[in-house]
C-alpha cells in the first residue's frame, strides 16, 4: 500500500517542483514568450472578465451614495456609510446575520459530506448497473424548480392531509404544523436541499473517483487492505484535492443563500428562523428599487465571504497543499 | 472496475457489499418517493391532488393535463427558445471555460497565480444589477439572446473545477513528453488534454446546460418580447399564479387557477424531460475510466 | 499581493469610460425631448376625436397579468387606435418580475413615453418625479383631461391623495367611485345559519357563538367535522394581515391615511401598540386556538382560498365580489360588521376613491404629453370605461337599459374576459363607477355592501403624499415597523407568542420610533387639512 501512495505522491511532487521554479526576469520573459500561445488562449476569457466582471465594478460605489437614476452613478450624491449604518442599526440585523450564519453552518456540517458518501457508495457498489441507477435517480430532483420542491414540501408536511402527519397521528401524536414553526424551518430547509442536490453534487466526486489510478487499488489489495481500508486510504485521498476545492468554494459562499426557496417557504410564523440577508435584500431592496441600500448589504456580504475564503484557502494550502491559487 | 474481477470474496467483502446495497436502497427510496408522487399527481384528477388524496399512485387517472400542455403555445414556444439558448449558450460556455482553464492549469505558466486571483475575486464582488444592465444595454444586447448568454459566458466556479481537474488528473509528465515531441499547446489541448478530460467535459456540459435550462432571472430583466421568453418564465407564470392577491386581480382567473393547478405537475415533468434525457448520454463518460489506458500506456 | 492589486486597478480603469457612455446617452435623450416637446404639442387637437390628424405612436410600459392576453389583441386598444389615430406600442412585463423591470427602466434611464397600469408606489412617484424622469401632470390635467378633472373636482380627496407637498401630480390613479369595489364584503353562510336556527351575529360575541355552532353542529350534514367556520386571505408577507384589517373596525381601530391610524379631534394615532389592538389580537387568538379560524389562515395560497369559497364548506369569509362562488351564491349573504366589546361598529377596511395609486404616469421622453393626457383621459369617462371593461358592443357586451352587461355567450367561454380587458388583473388606470359595474356589482353584492355602508367612516383619508426626503424616512421607518407588527401579530393570533410579552412588543415599537412615524403622519394630516 505504501508503494502505491508513494507513487501518487511522486506524480504530485513533479508538478509541485515545476511550480517552485522561480525564474529571474530575463528568463521570465523568455518563459512567457515561449508560451505565447497559452496567453493567446487566455486573451478572450481575460477580456471577458475585465469587461463583464470588472467593468461593472465601478457600480459598487453606489453603496456609498444615494443613487439617483437621473443623475447616474457617478454624479449621485455621496452619503458615506449611511447605507451601512441603516443596515447595522436595523432591528433585524442580528437576526439576519444569525440565521444566515447558522443555516450555512448546519448545511456545511450536514449537507457537505453527504454527496461524498454517495459518490463512494456509487463507486463501491459491485453491480455497475445498480450504481448507475442510483446515480441516475438521485440526480433527478436537481432539475425540479424550487417552486415545485416547496410545493411538494407543502403537500408532504401538511397537518391536514400530509402522509407524515398521518403517520404521527397513527402513532398517537398530535399533528405538527412543520412549515409554520420556526424551530422546524432549518431542518426542513436543509433536509430538502440535501434531497434535491446530493445526487447532483456527487457527480463531481464520481468523476474524480473515476480518475483515481486503478493501479493504486491493485497495489492496496496486494498489501491485503480490506475494502473499507481501500476506500479510506485510496479512494478518499484520491479525491481530496477536489473535496478541498469544493469546500473552499462552499465556504467562500458561506453567506450566500438563494432567496427564492426561502422566500417561498417563508411566513410570519417561521420568519424568526427564515429571515436571511438574501431575502431581506430582495424584499426591501431590489423589489423596491433601493439599489444603494442593496449594494451596501451586498458589499458587506461579499467582504465577509472574501475574508472567509482567504482564511480557508490559506489553511487548506498548509494542510493539504491544495488551494485555489 | 477491475477489483470486481477478483474471483473469490472474503466474508468481510460480502458484509461490505451488503451494507453498501442497503444504504443505496435507502437513498434510492427516499429520493424516489416524492418523484413518484409528482408523476402520479400529474396523471391524476386535480381535485384529488388538491384534496391530498394522491399519495403514491394516481387517483382517477386522467391525461387531461398533458393534453392541455400539448395545446399550450406559450409552453412550446418557451421550450424552443430555451433549447436554442441552452445549445448556443453551452457551446460558448465550454469554449470560453476551456480556453481559460487549460492555460491556468499549466504549472509552467508565469503569472497564472495572479490571473487566478483576479478571476476568483469576481466570485465575491459584482457591480450589481445596474452597471451590468447599463453595460448590456450599451452593447445593444437587451432583448436579444446574447443578453442571456454573454454576461454569463464563464462560471468561475466551473472554471476552477475544470482547472483543478486538468491539474490533478492529467499527469504533467505526459504533457512534458508531448512537448519534447514538439507538440504545440493548441495541439496539446486538442489532441491530448480534451480527449483525456471527457469526464469533466461531460460534467461541465451538464452543469452549463442545466444552468441555462433553469435560469430565468436574466430573462426576467433583459427580455421584453414574450415571443423570446424561455421556458422557465412561462413556467413561473403558470406556477406562481396562486400568489396574487390584488383586489380585483382575480377576475377571469378562476379557470386559469384551476388550469394551473391541473397542469402544474405535468408541466414539471415535461419541462424537466430534456435534461433527464441528456444525462444518460453524458453519464457514460463518467464511469469509463478514461484515464486508465493513456497514463501508463 | 501589491502587484496584483495594481492589475486590478487597471482593470477598473475601463470603468469611467463606460459610465460616461451610460450617462451621455441618457442626457442626449433628455435634450432631444426638451426641444421636441413644443413641436410635438401642435399635433394634438384640443377636443374631439381623432386626437391627432397625423398618426402618432406612443411607447408604453405595462404590466400583463396572468389572466390577460396580449394588449394589442384587446378590442379596446384596437378600436381606440382607430378612434384616436394614436398607436400604442405596449411593452408588456408579466406581473411576476414587474417591479424589478419597472425600477430598472428608471435606473437605466431607458424610459418609455408613459407607464400604463404601472402600480407606482408613492415613494416611487415622488422619487422619480423629483429626479425629473416623471413629468408633473397637474397643468396637463387642467387643460387636457376634462373627465379626470371633473372627478377630481367632485371628489377633492383624489387631488389631495395624489398631489405632493410641492403641488405636483406625478401619477394618475385608478379611480373607484363605486363604494362596493373598495371593500371586502363579509360573507356569511346563511344556509348554515338557517339550518342551525341561528340569528345573524350582531356582536363579536355573537359571531364567536355562531362560529362555535358552525364548528360543532355539522351544518353541512355530512357527519364529519370538516366545516371551516371562518377564513380569510393569507396575504403577502410584508403587505399586512388581511384578517387584522378586516376585523379591526369592531375594536374601534380605523384605517385612515392608508395606515393603521385612528383620527379623532384632528389627532392622529397609530394604534398598533394600543390596548384596543391587544383586545382584537386576543379575540382572534381565541378564535384561532379553538379552530374557529382556519388553521391555514397564514399559509394558504390564493387558489386554495378561492377553492374554499366555491366549496360551500366555509362559514364566514371575505371578498369584494361573489364572482368566486357564483354557482352556490344563494348559500351566502352579506353581514354587517359585528359590534365589539366597546360597542365599536366600523367597516375599517376600505380603499380610498383613488384606489389604485400610480396607475398611469408620463415620462420626460414623451414628445406628446398633451396627446398622451388626452389619450388616457377618455378612460375616466363612462363611455371610455365601458370600452375598457367590456370590449365591443355585440361581440362582448350588450346594453340593457343603457347599462353594459357581458353577453351570456361571451361569458360562457372560460377565461375570455381576462383576454379582452386590462382591468382583469387589477390596477388599470380608469374609472370604476356604478355604470360599468354590472359584473362586479350584481344585486347580491350591492346588498352585502348596503350592510356595510352605515358603518363606513364619514371621511376616508387616502395615504398622504410626502416630499422625497420624508417619503424616504417613512419608508425606512415602516420597513422595520410594519414587518415587526405583522410578524408579532401573526404570532399573537397563532398563539406562538404569549400576551405576557405585550409590554415588550410595545417597547420594541417605541424603539423602532413609532412616535416619530406618528408625528410625520400628524404633520401630513395637518397640511392636508389646511
Amino acid at each position: 500500500m505504501k508503494s502505491a501512495l508513494d507513487q501518487a505522491e511522486a506524480v504530485q511532487g513533479a508538478a509541485a517542483a515545476a511550480v517552485r521554479l522561480t525564474p529571474r526576469r530575463g528568463r521570465l520573459l523568455r518563459e512567457m514568450a515561449k508560451r505565447y500561445d497559452l496567453y493567446l488562449m487566455l486573451l478572450l476569457p481575460i477580456g471577458w472578465y475585465l469587461l463583464f466582471q470588472y467593468g461593472p465594478l465601478y457600480g459598487l460605489q453606489i453603496a456609498f451614495k444615494n443613487f439617483s437614476p437621473a443623475k447616474g452613478i457617478l454624479a449621485s450624491e455621496w452619503v458615506g456609510l449611511d447605507n451601512f449604518h441603516r443596515f447595522f442599526d436595523s432591528y433585524y440585523f442580528n437576526r439576519l446575520l444569525w440565521n444566515t450564519f447558522t443555516i450555512n453552518l448546519f448545511s456545511m456540517l450536514v449537507a457537505f459530506p453527504i454527496p461524498i458518501a454517495l459518490a463512494l457508495i456509487c463507486n463501491e457498489i459491485p453491480s455497475r448497473k445498480f450504481g448507475k441507477w442510483l446515480q441516475n435517480i438521485t440526480f433527478i430532483p436537481h432539475f425540479m424548480s424550487v417552486v415545485v420542491i416547496v410545493g411538494i414540501l407543502n403537500v408532504f408536511l401538511s397537518p391536514e392531509t400530509g402522509p407524515i402527519n398521518a403517520l404521527i397521528e397513527a402513532l398517537g401524536g398530535q399533528p405538527i404544523r412543520f412549515l409554520e414553526d420556526a424551530s422546524w424551518f432549518k431542518p426542513i430547509f436543509i433536509g430538502s436541499n440535501i434531497w434535491q442536490n446530493m445526487g447532483w453534487q456527487s457527480i463531481i466526486y464520481i468523476a474524480a473517483l473515476s480518475g483515481v489510478n486503478p493501479q493504486l487499488y491493485e497495489a492496496a489489495k496486494m498489501d491485503g487492505a480490506s475494502r473499507l481500508r481501500r476506500v479510506w486510504h485510496v479512494s478518499l485521498p484520491g479525491i481530496v484535492p477536489v473535496i478541498v476545492i469544493m469546500l473552499i468554494l462552499d465556504i467562500g459562499h458561506f453567506m450566500d443563500i438563494g432567496f427564492e426557496k426561502i422566500l417561498l417557504m417563508q411566513n410570519n410564523l417561521n420568519i424568526e428562523a427564515s429571515d436571511v440577508i438574501s431575502t431581506f435584500v430582495y424584499t426591501t431592496g431590489i423589489q423596491k428599487g433601493e439599489y444603494s441600500y442593496t449594494a451596501a448589504i451586498g458589499l458587506f456580504n461579499s467582504v465577509i465571504n472574501l475574508i472567509l475564503l482567504l482564511l480557508v484557502n490559506r489553511f487548506a494550502r498548509k494542510v493539504s497543499e491544495t488551494s485555489l491559487w | 472496475m477491475s477489483k470486481q474481477a477478483a474471483a473469490s470474496k472474503p466474508s468481510d467483502e460480502r458484509w461490505f457489499d451488503a451494507i453498501v446495497y442497503i444504504l443505496a436502497a435507502l437513498v434510492m427510496a427516499a429520493v424516489l418517493y416524492p418523484l413518484i408522487f409528482v408523476i402520479s399527481a400529474s396523471f391524476s384528477d386535480p381535485a384529488k391532488v388538491l384534496g391530498g388524496e394522491v399519495w403514491l399512485l394516481p387517483k382517477n387517472v386522467s391525461m387531461a393535463a398533458y393534453q392541455n400542455i400539448l395545446h399550450n403555445r406559450d409552453i412550446w414556444n418557451g421550450y424552443l427558445n430555451t433549447i436554442i439558448y441552452a445549445a448556443i449558450g453551452t457551446a460558448i460556455n465550454m469554449i470560453m471555460t476551456i480556453l481559460a482553464a487549460y492555460p491556468l492549469s499549466r504549472p509552467d505558466l508565469p503569472g497564472r497565480k495572479l490571473i487566478m486571483v483576479v478571476i476568483t475575486l469576481t466570485m465575491f464582488f459584482s457591480g450589481g444589477l445596474i452597471p451590468t444592465y447599463l453595460l448590456v444595454k450599451n452593447l445593444g444586447m437587451v432583448n436579444t439572446l446574447w443578453a442571456l448568454i454573454v454576461p454569463g459566458a464563464i462560471a468561475t466556479y466551473n472554471l476552477i473545477v475544470m482547472r483543478t481537474y486538468f491539474q490533478t488528473s492529467i499527469p504533467w509528465e505526459l504533457q512534458e513528453a508531448a512537448h519534447m515531441d514538439g507538440c504545440s499547446n493548441w495541439r496539446m489541448l486538442w489532441n491530448i488534454i480534451l480527449p483525456l478530460s471527457k469526464p469533466i467535459l461531460a460534467v461541465m456540459v451538464l452543469f452549463y446546460a442545466v444552468g441555462h435550462w433553469n435560469s430565468f432571472f436574466n430573462a426576467l430583466i433583459y427580455i421584453r418580447d414574450e415571443s423570446k421568453y424561455p421556458l422557465q418564465i412561462v413556467l413561473r407564470e403558470i406556477l406562481m399564479i396562486s400568489q396574487s392577491d390584488a383586489v380585483d386581480a382575480n377576475v377571469g382567473l378562476e379557470s386559469k387557477v384551476l388550469l394551473a393547478e391541473s397542469i402544474k405537475y405535468a408541466v414539471i415533468i415535461v419541462s424537466s424531460l430534456p435534461m433527464l434525457i441528456l444525462y444518460p448520454f453524458v453519464q457514460r463518460h463518467f464511469v469509463k475510466g478514461v484515464m486508465i489506458g493513456s497514463i501508463k500506456g | 499581493m501589491r502587484k496584483q492589486w495594481k492589475k486590478i486597478a487597471i482593470g477598473t480603469m475601463i470603468v469611467p469610460a463606460l459610465a460616461l457612455a451610460g450617462c451621455s446617452s441618457g442626457n442626449n435623450g433628455n435634450n432631444g425631448n426638451a426641444s421636441a416637446s413644443p413641436s410635438g404639442s401642435s399635433v394634438v387637437s384640443e377636443t374631439g376625436f381623432p386626437l391627432t390628424e397625423k398618426p402618432v405612436t406612443l411607447k408604453m410600459f405595462t404590466r400583463i397579468a396572468p389572466a390577460n392576453g396580449p394588449f394589442k389583441d384587446m378590442p379596446v386598444f384596437q378600436d381606440y387606435e382607430k378612434m384616436t389615430n394614436v398607436h400604442v406600442d405596449f411593452t408588456e412585463a408579466p406581473t411576476d418580475g414587474f417591479q424589478e423591470k419597472k425600477n430598472l427602466l428608471f435606473a437605466s434611464n431607458e424610459l418609455p413615453d408613459a407607464l400604463y397600469r404601472s402600480g407606482l408606489t408613492q415613494l416611487e412617484a415622488t422619487r422619480y418625479g423629483a429626479s425629473g424622469q416623471l413629468i408633473p401632470l397637474e397643468d396637463l390635467i387642467d387643460k387636457y383631461a376634462p373627465n379626470l378633472k371633473k372627478l377630481m373636482d367632485e371628489y377633492p380627496e383624489i387631488r389631495s391623495g395624489i398631489t405632493t407637498p410641492e403641488g405636483h401630480i406625478y401619477a394618475i390613479p385608478g379611480i373607484v367611485t363605486l363604494g362596493a369595489a373598495r371593500t371586502d364584503k363579509k360573507w356569511i353562510n346563511q344556509a348554515w345559519l338557517k339550518k342551525l336556527g341561528l340569528q345573524m351575529p350582531e356582536t363579536t360575541d355573537d359571531l364567536y357563538n355562531v362560529l362555535v355552532a358552525f364548528r360543532d353542529k355539522d351544518p353541512n350534514g355530512n357527519g364529519k367535522q370538516d366545516e371551516i367556520p371562518m377564513t380569510a386571505r393569507a396575504g403577502t408577507p410584508g403587505q399586512g394581515l388581511p384578517i387584522v384589517n378586516l376585523m379591526s373596525g369592531s375594536f374601534g381601530l380605523d384605517q385612515q391615511l392608508g395606515y393603521n391610524i385612528n383620527i379623532a379631534d384632528d389627532k392622529v394615532e397609530i394604534w398598533m401598540g394600543s390596548d384596543r389592538n391587544k383586545e382584537m389580537l386576543q379575540y382572534l387568538n381565541k378564535l384561532y386556538k379553538e379552530k374557529l379560524l382556519d388553521p391555514q389562515l397564514f399559509s394558504q395560497t390564493e387558489a386554495q382560498y378561492l377553492a374554499k369559497q366555491g366549496s360551500g364548506a366555509t362559514g364566514v369569509f371575505f371578498d369584494q365580489t361573489n364572482n368566486n362562488f357564483l354557482p352556490i351564491q344563494d348559500q351566502y349573504t352579506g353581514m354587517a360588521p359585528p359590534a365589539g366589546p366597546h360597542g365599536d361598529r366600523l367597516q375599517a377596511q376600505a380603499s380610498p376613491i383613488a384606489r389604485d395609486f400610480g396607475a398611469f404616469a408620463i415620462t420626460n421622453v414623451d414628445k406628446y404629453p398633451e396627446l398622451t393626457m388626452r389619450w388616457i383621459d377618455y378612460f375616466y369617462s363612462d363611455e371610455g370605461s365601458t370600452m375598457l371593461r367590456f370590449g365591443r358592443e355585440g361581440e362582448n357586451y350588450e346594453l340593457r337599459d343603457g347599462v353594459p352587461y357581458y353577453t351570456d355567450k361571451f361569458l360562457s367561454v372560460e377565461g375570455a374576459q381576462g383576454k379582452i380587458t386590462p382591468y382583469a388583473g387589477g390596477g388599470a388606470p380608469h374609472l370604476i363607477d356604478d355604470h360599468v359595474a354590472s359584473f362586479i356589482n350584481p344585486p347580491q353584492v350591492q346588498e352585502a355592501q348596503e350592510k356595510l355602508d352605515p358603518y363606513m367612516p364619514k371621511v376616508r383619508y387616502a395615504a398622504p403624499m410626502f416630499d422625497e426626503a420624508t417619503a424616504q424616512k417613512v419608508n425606512e421607518l415602516r420597513n422595520d415597523i410594519d414587518k415587526y407588527y405583522e410578524e408579532q401579530s401573526t404570532k399573537f393570533i397563532a398563539g406562538a407568542l404569549s400576551f405576557d410579552k405585550w409590554d415588550e412588543f410595545q417597547k420594541t415599537l417605541k424603539k423602532m420610533n413609532i412616535d416619530e412615524l406618528q408625528k410625520i403622519y400628524q404633520d401630513a394630516y395637518d397640511t392636508m387639512k389646511k
